[in-house]
C-alpha cells in the first residue's frame, strides 16, 4: 500500500473518531447519506431485492453507531460470467465509443473503435497457441492443470496425497464432475464463471456508501486482489478501485473507493430533479448501485431496475 | 432391477462448499486462544440459500459465525441469524487436526459413516420431521497451520443410499407442470413462506394444491393432514444447484426420510429455485421419482432395526479429483507480511 494512502488512512480514521455522525439530511444538496438515512435504504433495498441482506460482521469490528444487527449490507454468490477487461475489447473491437488513452487524463471520445492498430480482424480469429493446447485436450485433466497453473507459489500441491484414505465412491446417484457442465460460453473451454460477494458499508467519513467485493474462482476458492482487478472497469482498475481492510470483514478487498461518490450521486440526482423526478433518499442505494455498475458492470448483482425513480411527472 | 433399465437413474448434483476467509480468521483465533492442542469436534453452522441464479449453484457457505463463539462475546448473535432468508442454517462437525500427518491418517470412511447414522437416527426419531435442517448435516476435517497461514481441508455431505438407486418418472421445469393458475398460486405461496422470518430459513416442506388450484406450502410434520382433500402433494425442498436436468444433493435425505418415514415409493418432488430473490417457476424443477418396493422394504428393516444403517456417500471432490483443498492466508494473516506491505 502507498505511503500516502496509509496516511490518508489514519488521518481519516482519527477524523471518524472525533466527529459527530452526520444527523441532519443533505441528501439532495451534496448526494450524502446521514446513519439513518443509510438504514432506510438499506431497509429498501433488503426489500425490494432480497437476495441483500444486512449482517453483523466481525464483533470487534462493530461501529457503534450502527445498529448491532444492521452494520453493513451484503448478496453472496453474486455471477460474473465475463471479465471486464474482455468484455471492454469486444466493445471496441465492435467499434464502440472508446475512451483514448492520454497522458494528461483530457482523454477524448473515439466513436468508431480504436483507430487502426497493427492487429486486423483477421489476426484476431487466428487461434492463439494457448487456445490450441486447451482445445486439444479438453479433458478434466487439462482444465485441472490449467487452474493449478494459477494456483499460489506457496500452496503445497496436494497430488502427492491423492488416494491415500479409502474412500471409494462409486455410487450411481451422484452426478458426476457438475463443474465441467457448468453453463458456460460456448466459444472457449475456459471456465470463467467467477463468483463474488458484494457488500456495501457506511463510510463515515465521506458519509456515503461504499462497495466491497471478495471474488472466488470457478470452486469457489478466494481471487487475489489482482485477479478482482480484471472484473473492474479498466478506466477504474487501481484508481478508483483499490485493495484496502474491510472495515467489518477480515482480509483485505477491493473497494470502489468513495472520495467522488457524493459528487457522483449530486449529479445523478440533479439530472432525476431536472427531468422532474423528485427522488427519495430511501432509493439512494438502487441509484448508487446503478452507477457502481459502471465501475463493474460483468457483476450481476440486483439493483432492480424496473422500479419507479420516484414519482415521475413525465 | 427387472423392468427398471429404461428408465434413468435420478441423479444428484453434489453439494459444493464455499469457506469464507472469516472463518479461518475465527478459527485460527479459537485455537491459539481457546482450544490448544484440544481436537475435540467441534459442532459448527453452515448456510445455504435456494440457487438464485441460472448460471451458479449456491453454496454451503462457512463464516465467522459457523463456528462457536468465544466466551467473551455475546450469545445473542445466534438468534440474530436465525430468519435470514439468504441464510439457511446446516448443522456440521468439524475435526480439526494438530498435525498434518494427523489430518491425512483420518479415517473419512468411518467419519462420513458416524455422520450419516446421525442422520439416519434423527429420521428414526421423527426429529427430522421436526426440524428437517438436519438432513443436510454436513462434516469438515481440516488442519490449520498456524505457523505458515495455511489451512487444509475436506468436506463431506453424507447422503443415504437408496439400493437400488430411485429412477426418475419425470423431470422438467415447474411452470410446464403446473397450470397457469396453479403457477401463480404456487409462487405467491413460496414467496410469503420465505418472506416470513419464521419459515423463511425452513428447508424442506410441502407443497399441497387443491383441486381449485389453491396452493399452500406446509411443514413437512404437517404430511398427516395433507392426506384427505389435497389433488396434489408434491415434497419442496430450497435448491441450492442450478442444473436444468438434476436436482441438488439435499433431495436425497429427503427421498430416504420420505421413503422410510411415510413408506411411499412414488414421489413428486419439488426443486425450489429463484431469480432475484423471487420464486422463479421456470427456473425450479418438479420431478417424480420412483423408489422400487424393495428398497422400502430394507429401508424397513432398516426402520425396525436402528443398528442397520444404509451405506453413505459424499466426500466433496477437489476440481475433480479426491483431495484436499488447501488455501494459504498468509497474506492476510502473516503479521511480518502485514508488516511489510503497511511500511
Amino acid at each position: 500500500m502507498v505511503l500516502s494512502q496509509k496516511f490518508h488512512e489514519a488521518f481519516k480514521g482519527t477524523v471518524e473518531r472525533i466527529t459527530n455522525p452526520r444527523t441532519v439530511s443533505a441528501f439532495k444538496e451534496k448526494g450524502v447519506l446521514s446513519i439513518n438515512e443509510f438504514i432506510v435504504a438499506g431497509d429498501n433495498l433488503v426489500s425490494k431485492c432480497p437476495t441483500w441482506s444486512w449482517e453483523l460482521g466481525e464483533p470487534n469490528k462493530r461501529k457503534s453507531y450502527l445498529p448491532m444487527e444492521k452494520q453493513f449490507l451484503i448478496t453472496r454468490n453474486v455471477p460474473c460470467l465475463r471479465r471486464a477487461a474482455s468484455v471492454e475489447e469486444e466493445y471496441e473491437a465492435a467499434g464502440g465509443e472508446v475512451l483514448l488513452e492520454n497522458e494528461d487524463n483530457d482523454g477524448w471520445l473515439a466513436t468508431h473503435g480504436k483507430p487502426k492498430e497493427t492487429k486486423s480482424d483477421d489476426e484476431e480469429n487466428l487461434p492463439s497457441m494457448e487456445t490450441i493446447e486447451i482445445s486439444k485436450n479438453n479433458t478434466i485433466q487439462s482444465i485441472s492443470s490449467y487452474f493449478g497453473g494459477e494456483e499460489e507459489d506457496d500452496i503445497p500441491d496436494m497430488a502427492g496425497y491423492e488416494e491415500v484414505d479409502n474412500v471409494i465412491e462409486t455410487d450411481a446417484a451422484t452426478l458426476q464432475s457438475t463443474y465441467l457442465v457448468a453453463h458456460e460460453p460456448d466459444d472457449d473451454n475456459i471456465l470463467r464463471t467467477r463468483t463474488y460477494d458484494v457488500s456495501i458499508t457506511y463510510d463515515k467519513y465521506y458519509q456515503t456508501p461504499r462497495v466491497w467485493l471478495t471474488g472466488y474462482d470457478e470452486s469457489r476458492m478466494l481471487l487475489t486482489p489482482e485477479n478482482v482487478l480484471e472484473d473492474v472497469s479498466q478506466d477504474h482498475a487501481r484508481k478508483t478501485v483499490t485493495i484496502e481492510d474491510h472495515p467489518h470483514l477480515p482480509g483485505k478487498h477491493a473497494s470502489v473507493h468513495p472520495c467522488r461518490h457524493g459528487a457522483v450521486m449530486k449529479k445523478i440526482i440533479d439530472v432525476l430533479m431536472s427531468r422532474g423526478v423528485e427522488p427519495e433518499v430511501d432509493k439512494y442505494l438502487f441509484l448508487f448501485l446503478k452507477f457502481v455498475a459502471s465501475v463493474i458492470p460483468t457483476i450481476e448483482y440486483d439493483y432492480t431496475l424496473d422500479f419507479d425513480l420516484g414519482s415521475s411527472s413525465t | 432391477m427387472a423392468g427398471h433399465e429404461s428408465r434413468p437413474v435420478l441423479q444428484f448434483a453434489p453439494f459444493q462448499s464455499s469457506v469464507d476467509e472469516g472463518f479461518w480468521h475465527r478459527l485460527s483465533s479459537l485455537k491459539l486462544n481457546k482450544l490448544g492442542i484440544d481436537d475435540s469436534p467441534i459442532p459448527i453452522t453452515g448456510f445455504y440459500a435456494p440457487s438464485a441464479h441460472p448460471q451458479v449453484s449456491n453454496y454451503l457457505t462457512l463464516l465467522a459465525e459457523s463456528l462457536p463463539t468465544e466466551p467473551c462475546e455475546q450469545s445473542s448473535v445466534a438468534t440474530v441469524i436465525r430468519g435470514n432468508r439468504n441464510r439457511c442454517s446446516a448443522p456440521g462437525i468439524l475435526y480439526n487436526t494438530n498435525t498434518l500427518e494427523g489430518f491425512h491418517a483420518i479415517d473419512k470412511q468411518s467419519l462420513l459413516k458416524a455422520e450419516a447414522k446421525k442422520v439416519w437416527e434423527s429420521i428414526h426419531s421423527g426429529e427430522a420431521e421436526e426440524d428437517s435442517a438436519i438432513l443436510s448435516r454436513f462434516l469438515l476435517i481440516s488442519f490449520a497451520d498456524l505457523k505458515k497461514w495455511s489451512f487444509h481441508y475436506c468436506f463431506a455431505f453424507p447422503a443415504l443410499v437408496l439400493d437400488p438407486p430411485a429412477t426418475l418418472l419425470d423431470l422438467r421445469p415447474a411452470s410446464q407442470y403446473f397450470s397457469i393458475q396453479e403457477a401463480e398460486s404456487v409462487s405467491a405461496a413460496c414467496n410469503d413462506w420465505r418472506n416470513s422470518s419464521s419459515t423463511a430459513d425452513v428447508p424442506f416442506f410441502l407443497l399441497s394444491i387443491s383441486s381449485n388450484s389453491h396452493a399452500t406450502v406446509r411443514h413437512l410434520k404437517d404430511w398427516e393432514a395433507c392426506q384427505h382433500g389435497e389433488q396434489k402433494l408434491l415434497f419442496g425442498f430450497y435448491d441450492p444447484c442450478h442444473l436444468p436436468n438434476n436436482p441438488g444433493w439435499p433431495l436425497r435425505n429427503l427421498l430416504a426420510f420420505i421413503c422410510s418415514r411415510w413408506k411411499l415409493e412414488k414421489v413428486h418432488f419439488f426443486c425450489y429455485r429463484e431469480n432475484r430473490g423471487f420464486a422463479d417457476l421456470g427456473f425450479s424443477l418438479v420431478g417424480e421419482a420412483l423408489m422400487s418396493v424393495p428398497q422400502v422394504e430394507r429401508l424397513m428393516k432398516g426402520w425396525e432395526d436402528p443398528q442397520h444403517i444404509p451405506s453413505a456417500v459424499g466426500w466433496e471432490l477437489n476440481r475433480g479429483k479426491k483431495v484436499p483443498r488447501c488455501i494459504s492466508l498468509a497474506k492476510s494473516m502473516d503479521p511480518t507480511r502485514l508488516a511489510i506491505s503497511a511500511a
